[in-house]
């Protein structure tokens, strides 16, 4: 099964196929789909056809034109896949972009991530940026505010969005605000899960079994089974208990 | 496509599933994509499901759960992953196809999925009363369909009648028609029989695990 290992490292072009490695270091575009162990893109590299492979690691120029497949997929440059992404962990330090939707079972963002439909994984971690244009569906959502991030839903069961310091330090976040202490916001549409806790975070609607709504938030409605405390600095429009 | 709906919180609190529950179902494809439906409410954008299918795929989930992990229910629940690789030699010993559906398609043995579902079809239109050549109609049209076999929510199957008369010719014509709800057919037709694909995948899945 283990294919021939390829290694771009000036300028070239090759077709897809079943490889060991690929390696592109200089400029390369690979045309065809390719299944491979391992896939490092250091230079810059576009992959015309659908990609699978074990790992992949992008700390140059990645582009990926359709749809991809692989165990992991380290992102700490800039990696652009214009399909749907099938990755059972990813860790993006740098510039993830996902034109379609995401499924995998472990996602870690400290750079900027970025997917145009639904995200779902079973753990979700961030301290970076992202943007989810549809669902973001996990276990748990563990989430250090940092520049301002989006989604139009979150669910699962235990969603924790933190605002990043400051406020531990007795700053009030209106003030954080005002002097740029750099502290990020979360706007979402709509949130559910069992245990939610959020910080500096606006939404329309948040349901949930056990809620915290702190500092900084402002959400249109709160609908809760079991318990409710909100913040004196965040302000809830209706709260209804079920 | 006047289903009876069920808004989401109602789910969770008439069956006692939490959230979290929920969201990893719909993860694992336990619950399919198609039966969240958004709608307008006085409150804002709501999640609605169609009662009967969800409350019941819910049912199914938790007592087979017991003895399986939930990526094991995958392929026996989520009609979107059908099991690529069933050979049945004994469809007579599935209940949703029995002895009257065998006899609409024989094979001596090696029964696909996607032919154990189309006898299936063909079955559950005898036991309505169809005639063989009918119900037989109905086989061929979903043997043939592949797609819907891995995809059937909102798909129905169905057996249309239409009567012609022409300078004292009489004509009845039976066709079969395989579509997205709402299928509709013509004014001077009638649906004599119609199927459900979604709940069809479904029996036979089940069936399936109960012979494996």
């Amino acid at each position: 099964m283990e294919g021939q290992n390829i290694s771009i490292s000036g300028s070239g072009r090759v077709s897809g196929g079943e490889y060991g490695q690929v390696r592109i270091s200089g400029s390369g575009k690979v045309d065809g789909d390719v299944t491979a162990q391992e896939i490092r893109v250091s230079g810059s590299g576009r992959f015309q056809g659908e990609v699978k492979a074990k790992e992949i690691t992008v700390s140059g120029a990645g582009k990926f034109t359709a749809r991809v497949e692989a165990d992991v997929l380290v992102t700490s440059g800039s990696c652009g896949i214009d399909g749907d992404a099938e990755v059972k962990e990813l860790r993006s330090s740098g510039a993830q972009r996902i034109g379609g939707s995401f499924r995998g079972h472990y996602v870690r963002v400290s750079g900027v991530l970025h997917v145009a439909r639904d995200l779902e994984t079973d753990v979700f971690t961030s301290s970076g940026r992202f943007e989810i244009g549809g669902l973001l569906s996990a276990d748990r959502v563990e989430v250090k505010l940092v520049g301002d991030s989006r989604a139009r839903e979150i669910g699962g069961e235990n969603i924790d969005i933190r605002a990043s310091s400051g406020l531990s330090f007795g700053f009030s976040l209106a003030r954080g605000f005002r002097f740029g202490l750099g502290i990020g916001t979360l706007t979402v549409g709509e949130i559910e899960g069992d245990r939610v806790h959020l910080e500096a975070t606006t939404a329309d609607v948040v349901r949930g079994k056990t809620v915290h709504i702190g500092p900084g938030c402002r959400v249109g409605r709160v609908e809760y089974t079991e318990s409710l405390e909100v913040h004196p600095e965040a302000e809830v429009g209706e709260r209804i208990k079920r | 496509m006047d289903e009876d709906l069920i808004a989401k919180k109602d789910v969770l609190e008439q069956t006692g599933i939490s959230y979290g529950q929920l969201y990893r179902w719909k993860r694992k494809g336990l619950i399919p994509e198609a039966w969240f439906i958004r709608k307008a409410t006085v409150t804002g954008q709501e999640t609605f499901f169609p009662r009967e299918k969800i409350l019941t795929r819910i049912e199914q989930i938790r007592s087979l759960k017991e003895e399986q992990s939930l990526d094991e229910l995958v392929p026996i629940l989520a009609p979107e992953s059908a099991p690529e690789t069933v050979k049945c030699d004994d469809p007579t010993l599935l209940a949703p196809v029995g002895a009257e559906g065998r006899k609409l398609m024989w094979k001596d043995r090696g029964y696909t999925f996607g032919e154990l579902v189309a006898l299936a079809c063909g079955a559950h239109a005898l036991r309505a009363g169809t005639r063989p050549a009918e119900a037989k109609l109905l086989v061929d049209l979903v043997r043939a369909a592949e797609e819907v076999v891995r995809a059937p929510t909102g798909i129905t199957a169905l057996l249309g009648e239409k009567s012609i008369d022409q300078e004292g010719v009489s004509v009845r014509l039976t066709v079969g028609v395989l579509g997205h709800e709402p299928v509709k057919l013509d004014r001077e037709s009638r649906v004599k029989h119609r199927v459900d694909m979604e709940k069809i995948v479904e029996q036979v899945k089940l069936a399936l695990r109960g012979v494996a």
